[in-house]
């Protein structure tokens, strides 16, 4: 899915920033709040993972001044302090969850992974369609009880396609959810991994249909089972 | 307590030695008082009898004659039961009474005039009223006496004193049992303010406000005073230093999770992540060091300035220690000052941290090829040390932000800081009486720490 970290701590972006990338996301990072405010008017965000201490404008403004214009990424807060407050705080603005610095790594990438699920109003981790069972918390895909091996950017595409099975993905907004904006996309990127993950899930796995001029969709009533 | 006499002691001993010297000097005064009195009444008794006598005493046919009047004897008659003695004689001659009754000196009498004096007869104390008459064609003067023991005199004297001696212990006696209730009242507001600094230690997290005591005497206002003032110092000390933990562990996350981060990113196999380990851990080293420093500023304004120290040397010492870090930043690092001296009196570990601070910031926020300068310049009665630097500078409106604890400025601005340099250099400016200033090298920043000699 698509992750927009704000962090003015450089060291600390990167280290999320490549964490966050080998779990198959596409993560772009920013270090201050109005510009956060400025990428995530454009960007298509599912998560925004939000540091407090921000040199311009705090985090409790950029989230606030996020929900005041309708946005409804998923966010979460990341904080250096310990105060109840600031917790309450965050969530009364409408954050949606909530992780004091230092944190653990395999705890940031449960509740990424959390967030990523309800996003689809669905926050069971594992999807079945057709033969296929996606797991979201594992990242683990079998078809007929065998076990796929995805790429990363293959298991963006699924991801962001199962969430919504039986519906039209947009291309922009599937390009918008699978590539960061300093990934480096050929024109034919996302047709690329499509095809690959067709093949892949092939034969008996859901068909991914082609809707030309609209976009992508993941045909639950394919395949066998 | 020991070592201190009890404030009711004290009042005590206060109040009791000049009431017991009081006491004695009116006993004494009562005394010579009483005395004149019970003598003066008694010599007029005395008198009266021997003035009753000395009418009587009348020339018959050239002979002194005298007809002892009854009356004048019982006049002198009392309880105690007083031996009364009398002796007429004309000239050194006896007529009647006592011959061994002690004689007067003819000479020093004057005629008519009683005259009274102590003297022993018998082994008594008697006293004597005495006078002398010249009658008609008698050629010796004829003397008068009359004398009674002191029994009644000595006894109406103890009644008194004793009388006088009684009332002084009543008065002292009472004086010295209402001391303690008197005290015990006059104290209540201090065992009140005492009970309302108790209230205070009860509390787990100790209340520094001042303290509420209501209207106080003006003997302890001051004290009052002076204790809320402790207590406001108290509190801005306490404050300072839970503001500055707050804010250290605030600033240790973001570098722990950093850490932790890429910790897990190296056991996943990344390359990279020894490298940022490696920055992080540097990261926290130089923060913690920095923190003591600060620490150790803040602590030294109980220090005397006792060293004299040549910025010259010092300066030279800090390139020293810092010419790797210059080197590898590709940073040129100068010293430029004259023959000096450039002497100035100060803590020398913190002149020096200070001095080390202001150095790193200038490699640290610099650009490769660029250039960190110390200058040295002496006038009268200052010395001035200034860090020039060939960095991106600090624009002026944030100038003195910049010099907050944990200020961060933003954009990028080289590698990541603790936000405690400049901090550290202004706390030790201030410690020394030092002015600092921040100002434009164009391009760069301009440090300027301005001793006063």
């Amino acid at each position: 899915m698509r992750i927009l970290i704000v962090e003015d701590d450089a060291a600390l972006a990167r280290g999320i920033l490549s964490l966050l990338r080998a779990a198959g996301h596409a993560v772009d990072h920013v270090a201050g709040g109005e510009e956060a405010l400025s990428v995530s008017a454009t960007e298509p965000y599912s998560l925004v993972i939000l540091d407090v201490g921000l040199p311009d404008i705090d985090g409790f403004q950029v989230l606030a001044r996020l929900r005041a214009r309708g946005d409804q990424s998923q966010v979460l807060m990341l904080t250096a302090r310990d105060g109840l407050d600031d917790r309450v705080r965050g969530l009364d603005l409408g954050a949606d969850d909530y992780l004091r610095k230092p944190f653990e790594v395999e705890e940031l990438e449960a509740r990424v992974r959390a967030l990523g699920r309800r996003r689809g109003g669905d926050a069971a981790p594992e999807i079945a369609i057709g033969a296929m069972t996606v797991n979201r918390s594992t990242g683990r895909v079998e078809v007929a009880g065998r076990l796929i091996e995805l790429r990363r950017r293959e298991w963006a595409v699924l991801e962001a396609l199962a969430a919504r099975a039986g519906q039209i993905v947009n291309r922009e907004t599937l390009q918008a959810e699978v590539f960061g904006f300093d990934d480096p996309v050929g024109s034919n990127a996302l047709e690329v991994n499509v095809t690959r993950l067709r093949s892949k899930l092939a034969p008996d796995g859901p068909a991914i249909r082609t809707v030309r001029g609209v976009g992508y969709m993941l045909d639950p009533s394919t395949g066998s089972g | 307590m020991k070592g201190a006499i009890s404030l009711r002691f004290r009042l005590l001993l206060a109040m009791f030695g000049p009431l017991a010297a009081l006491a004695l000097v009116l006993g004494l005064l009562g005394w010579v008082l009483i005395s004149d009195v019970v003598r003066r009444t008694n010599d007029r008794v005395l008198g009266g009898a021997l003035g009753a006598i000395a009418e009587t005493v009348q020339v018959e046919r050239g002979e002194v004659t005298l007809d002892l009047p009854p009356a004048a004897f019982g006049m002198l008659e009392n309880s105690e039961r007083d031996n009364v003695y009398y002796r007429i004689a004309v000239g050194r001659t006896l007529l009647t009474g006592y011959a061994d009754l002690p004689a007067p000196d003819i000479s020093v009498l004057s005629v008519d005039e009683p005259r009274f004096r102590f003297a022993q007869f018998h082994g008594q104390r008697i006293r004597i009223a005495e006078i002398r008459r010249n009658l008609p064609r008698i050629d010796e003067p004829v003397v008068v006496q009359v004398a009674e023991t002191l029994q009644n005199r000595n006894s109406l004297r103890d009644k008194l004193m004793i009388a006088l001696l009684i009332g002084e212990c009543v008065l002292v006696g009472i004086v010295l049992l209402l001391i303690r209730p008197a005290l015990g009242w006059s104290l209540r507001p201090l065992s009140d303010l005492r009970g309302v600094i108790e209230a205070r230690d009860t509390r787990a997290a100790p209340d520094l406000s001042p303290l509420r005591t209501g209207p106080l005497p003006t003997e302890l206002r001051p004290l009052s005073r002076s204790f809320d003032r402790l207590l406001a110092r108290l509190d801005d000390a306490t404050t300072g230093m839970r503001r500055f933990t707050a804010d250290a562990s605030h600033q240790m996350r973001t570098p722990l999770s950093v850490l932790k981060v890429q910790v897990a990113l190296a056991r996943r196999g990344s390359g990279e992540a020894l490298h940022e380990i490696e920055e992080a851990t540097d990261r926290l080293e130089r923060l913690l060091t920095q923190l003591l420093t600060l620490a150790r500023a803040d602590e030294a304004g109980v220090l005397p300035p006792d060293h004299e120290i040549d910025l010259k040397e010092l300066s030279q010492h800090v390139i020293s220690r810092r010419i790797r870090q210059a080197i590898e930043a590709d940073v040129e690092l100068l010293l430029e000052a004259g023959d000096g001296p450039y002497r100035i009196h100060g803590h020398r570990t913190l002149v020096f941290e200070m001095l080390s601070n202001l150095v790193d910031n200038a490699i640290r926020y610099n650009r490769p090829g660029g250039m960190a300068q110390i200058e040295l310049s002496a006038e009268a009665g200052v010395v001035r040390l200034a860090v020039v630097d060939t960095g991106p500078g600090i624009p002026a409106e944030l100038r003195e932000m910049a010099m907050s604890r944990f200020a961060r400025l933003q954009g990028e601005r080289g590698p990541p800081g603790s936000g405690l340099g400049l901090a550290i250099v202004k706390s030790t400016a201030e410690r020394m009486g030092a002015q600092l200033e921040l100002g434009d090298a164009t391009p760069g920043l301009w440090v300027t720490v301005t001793f006063t000699v």
